[in-house]
């Protein structure tokens, strides 16, 4: 029984069309992670669920409810926002309690709730401190505390660590990782820095222009992205694409060729002479050698060096860069000539119109 | 939520109608009934003129028994001029203040913000007694030094306000070049602060346009009224020529109005954006 | 954040700041000084003397105020003149700042359409003179003309209407509603402005948190607002004790009917002045005059002590 199920959602602005036929479902206790370049429609959509912005069409059901018509306290929801919007005049407790207050939680109830919740996220001393006392990241906590006090069927995270410091992201990341294992909540977390989304979710939606352009778990997106905007985004570095032609298919093998490729010997399958194709590599999957089914060359522009792996730069013929992951210390010297192989599980091939060919 | 939503607006926009019908209404009133005939202004009084009843009585009476045109001539040579200086020395001040910073600046500062809390109006003993050792009784040159005077304080703190916001390095850049000060305060700066001129305008024009107090204090022949003690006399006199009346106070209602529509979006931004600290 | 000042004028000769700072303070503190400051201490000043009728002056210390808060002749209109003040001031903070905040409360809604339309509308009657309001009015509510009384008749409620400007026990009312009227613009527009810096991430999660619009705003914007309406009412005590246009213009000089409408400016110029009735008194215009400073001088101190208390815990 999914906890979330949004059905063929649209949402309009007068002609420009925000939200496209967006289907979706949610397993109890799942974390889905909504991620793409802005404007995709991310924060859009997870103000739908919420209730602060209606749909032009579609249906809402949460924990088996059809909430379309209903306001946002009715959900059974709790949103945290990017910039913890906290009410600057009270204090931490009762910015906790005061929703509570309105939806009719008895005084006793309030209470153990929120001692609760502030014993979970380490916020006992801070209760009587306002939040202009309070730093960035304990004012995330309070935000989370909020939120958690409301105990909703589904939590909502709209791109809550993008207002914090590097370091302070990444110990707000693994506290958000365990609150998600000790409360066993159902979290949809809206971001647009993709290692956030490889890291917390149990399964990732990666949008694009108001569409799904692929959901999954972040490993399958990883090894296995389905066009090529999820193989773009997904992987930092990002994934190298040379643009190719298939010349000849023979033997149930295709030979294609294209800038920088000086072999590439696929399974045929499903392609045909003269096929547009891009071919994608990641940068991690690239080795130093000179014969195999993918050989790509190049003479190296430069090298990043970051420590136990580099980063090497390739200029290819059609002057356009690659990225080969190095490692260790010998690393290539720009002007040096590069041949990098692949294994044919790491090639991944797209048609002409971007999608996955097997 | 939709439906929800949908009928607030509505109850909402009819408050905003209806008091907005309330803000505009006597207005409407006053001036569609100064086009009309003495017997239609009181027959039918909600009626717009038509034309049987439209009449310019009223008006003809006021160019011929008051002094109007010279009223408004004092009106705008008062304001425009003060306006000016407001705006020269308060730019001219808050320069000072922001970049020239010294010991005693805070104190300064202080010593100028009373003049925004405190009415001037509370020294007019004193100040027609100097007006009148200075021989500037009944001039048009008093009631402008008064205005400066009360404008600056308000002028000088906003204008404060936007010169703090630019850049440091523009000023040093012309410095560097050898630019003296004044050229840099005339060329640089002035030119910069042109958004700024919108608030004080809105903070300075309107009270003096509208004051009645020193016109009355300070000028007593009729050559030196301004529109608004004009008016005011002429009303008191005529008070039951109901068409003259009505005519005089279209007439210093109409210019007021076409100015504000014209610039109210740079009035209302200024309100907005300077005023509330 | 303001930009730091100058390192070049920092190390600028000290000969050369202070001719700068001549040249370009020296006309607006002198003529601040001497057109503001100057007669607001001569006036003081004045206040302790008294003139007899050969026009000598002659000190007498105190004794002007204790003639004033004393002396029936002098105390009744006084303290009349001062309730009256109350009363107008109160008609303002119970009227014009509520419906005020309200209006600003309903313009700042998102999504309103029409909104600069209504602003501007609305604000209009701010624009304009006193005169022309209050004579405007005056011949509205005036029974000869019957707009008023016509209007009230067609909603059924024509007993009500009655000369209420010519009335003792309404003119000063009727009065404070006028100028109410021709004033909510202000506290209209400087609280829409307020409410316009609260993020609206506040109020979604005000939304999220259970809370309808009503609440929101008595309890999230109302609250984060409220420094602006402290401002707002030490900006209408000044406003209000430094009113005079208004009465002189509907009502004249002697701000009848018997003195109902008389507030402290109108008992200011009349004592100044003089009218029909008494010799213009410098001196005692100058000891009104110093005490209406007092007064409004209290009211501004309040408001500072009071406000600067609470400002901090308002920041965003």
């Amino acid at each position: 029984m999914a906890n979330l199920r949004i059905e063929h959602l649209n949402k309009r602005y007068g002609a420009a069309t925000v939200l496209n036929d967006v289907s979706l479902s949610i397993e109890a206790g799942e974390f889905v992670v909504l991620v793409g370049p802005s404007g995709c429609g991310k924060s859009t959509l997870l103000r739908m669920i919420a209730g602060l912005d209606g749909a032009s069409s579609g249906d809402i059901h949460i924990a088996g409810r059809l909430v379309n018509t209903l306001a946002p306290a009715e959900r059974g929801i709790a949103m945290v926002f990017q910039s913890y919007a906290l009410y600057p005049h009270m204090d931490v407790r009762k910015n906790m309690t005061f929703g509570l207050k309105f939806t009719g939680v008895p005084p006793a109830e309030r209470k153990r709730r929120v001692a609760e919740a502030a014993r979970m996220l380490r916020l006992e001393e801070l209760l009587e401190r306002y939040p202009r006392d309070l730093s960035g990241g304990q004012r995330q906590r309070v935000a989370i505390g909020r939120a958690i006090v409301r105990e909703p069927a589904v939590f909502l995270f709209d791109e809550p660590l993008s207002n914090l410091d590097a370091a302070l992201r990444v110990s707000t990341r693994v506290e958000i990782a365990r609150l998600h294992r000790m409360l066993k909540a159902t979290i949809v977390y809206v971001t647009h820095d993709q290692v956030e989304a490889m890291t917390l979710a149990d399964r990732i939606v990666v949008m694009n222009k108001g569409r799904l352009e692929q959901v999954g778990k972040p490993l399958d997106l990883y090894y296995a992205p389905a066009n090529l905007f999820v193989a773009g985004f997904i992987g930092s570095p990002a994934m190298n694409f040379f643009e190719a032609k298939v010349e000849s298919v023979e033997g149930g093998r295709a030979r294609v060729t294209g800038a920088g490729l000086r072999n590439l010997d696929l399974p045929a399958t499903s392609l045909k002479v003269g096929d547009a194709l891009t071919v994608g590599v990641r940068p991690e999957h690239l080795a130093q050698g000179t014969s195999g089914p993918f050989v790509a060359e190049g003479v190296v522009e430069l090298v990043e060096r970051l420590g136990e792996s580099s980063f090497a730069h390739v200029r290819r013929v059609d002057d356009r860069l690659f990225v080969a992951e190095v490692r260790g210390r010998e690393t290539p010297t720009p002007g040096e000539r590069m041949t990098l192989i692949a294994a044919t599980q790491d090639v991944h091939v797209f048609d002409a119109s971007g999608l996955r060919v097997s | 939520m939709t439906v929800e939503q949908r009928a607030k607006s509505l109850g909402v926009h009819l408050v905003l109608i209806a008091y907005s019908a309330l803000a505009v209404g006597p207005l409407l009133l006053v001036v569609m009934n100064s086009f009309k005939a003495r017997n239609a202004i009181f027959g039918a009084p909600l009626a717009p003129p038509d034309a049987s009843t439209f009449s310019l009585v009223g008006y003809e009476k006021v160019f011929r028994a008051s002094n109007i045109l010279t009223y408004f001539s004092n009106s705008l040579i008062v304001t425009l001029v003060s306006m000016a200086l407001v705006l020269l020395f308060g730019a001219m001040a808050a320069w000072a203040l922001t970049e020239y910073r010294f010991r005693g600046s805070t104190a300064l500062a202080l010593f100028l913000s009373i003049g925004i809390m405190v009415p001037i109006r509370l020294g007019s003993v004193a100040i027609l007694n100097m007006m009148r050792s200075a021989g500037l009784n009944d001039t048009l040159t008093a009631l402008i030094l008064i205005y400066v005077a009360q404008g600056l304080p308000m002028a000088i703190f906003i204008l404060s306000e936007f010169m703090q916001q630019i850049p440091t390095d523009l000023r040093d850049a012309a410095r560097c070049d050898g630019v003296p000060e004044t050229r840099i305060f005339l060329e640089v700066v002035a030119p910069l602060l042109r958004p700024a001129i919108a608030t004080v305008a809105v903070f300075t024009i309107v009270p003096i346009w509208n004051d009645l107090w020193f016109p009355l204090i300070l000028t007593s022949s009729d050559s030196t009224h301004t529109v608004t003690l004009g008016v005011q006399q002429f009303l008191g006199q005529y008070i039951t020529d109901w068409n003259s009346v009505l005519a005089a106070l279209s007439m210093a209602i109409l210019p007021v109005v076409v100015i504000y529509v014209i610039l109210s979006r740079q009035l209302i931004a200024g309100l907005t954006s300077g005023a509330v600290k | 954040m303001p930009e730091p000042v100058s390192q070049i004028v920092a190390q600028m000769p000290r000969r050369k700041r202070a001719g700068l700072l001549l040249l370009f303070l020296g006309p607006a503190v002198a003529i601040y000084s001497l057109f503001s400051i100057y007669p607001l201490i001569a006036t003081m000043a004045l206040s302790t003397y008294t003139s007899d009728p050969s026009g000598a002056r002659h000190f007498v210390g105190l004794a002007n105020f204790e003639t004033l808060l004393g002396n029936s002749l002098w105390s009744k209109p006084f303290w009349n003149a001062l309730g009256n003040n109350l009363i107008f001031f109160t008609v303002h903070m119970c009227v014009q700042n509520p419906i005020g905040i309200a209006l600003a409360g309903l313009l700042s809604l998102p999504g309103l359409k029409l909104k600069g339309l209504y602003r501007t509308v609305m604000f209009l009657p701010t624009m304009l003179s006193v005169v022309i309001v209050g004579f405007s009015w005056n011949l509205i509510l005036s029974p000869l003309w019957g707009v008023a009384a016509g209007a009230l008749k067609a909603v059924g409620l024509g007993s009500l209407f009655a000369p209420w400007l010519g009335l003792e026990s309404s003119a000063l009312v009727t009065l404070s509603l006028i100028s109410v009227w021709q004033f909510v613009g202000i506290p209209m527009m400087l609280i829409y402005a307020a409410l316009l810096n609260i993020p609206e991430e506040l109020i979604d999660a005000a939304r999220v948190d259970g809370l309808g619009h009503f609440r929101i705003f008595f309890h999230i914007k109302l609250p984060l607002v409220l420094p602006t309406i402290g401002l707002v009412s030490v900006l209408t005590f000044v406003a209000n004790f430094n009113a005079f246009d208004l009465i002189y213009s509907i009502k004249g000089a002697l701000a009848g009917p018997n003195f109902a409408t008389d507030i402290l400016g109108t008992f200011f110029y009349r004592t100044f002045f003089g009218n029909q009735l008494q010799l213009g008194n410098p001196t005692m215009g100058a000891a009104v005059a110093t005490v209406m400073f007092f007064i409004i001088l209290a009211g501004v101190c309040l408001y500072l002590f009071l406000v600067q208390r609470r400002i901090r815990r308002y920041a965003l």
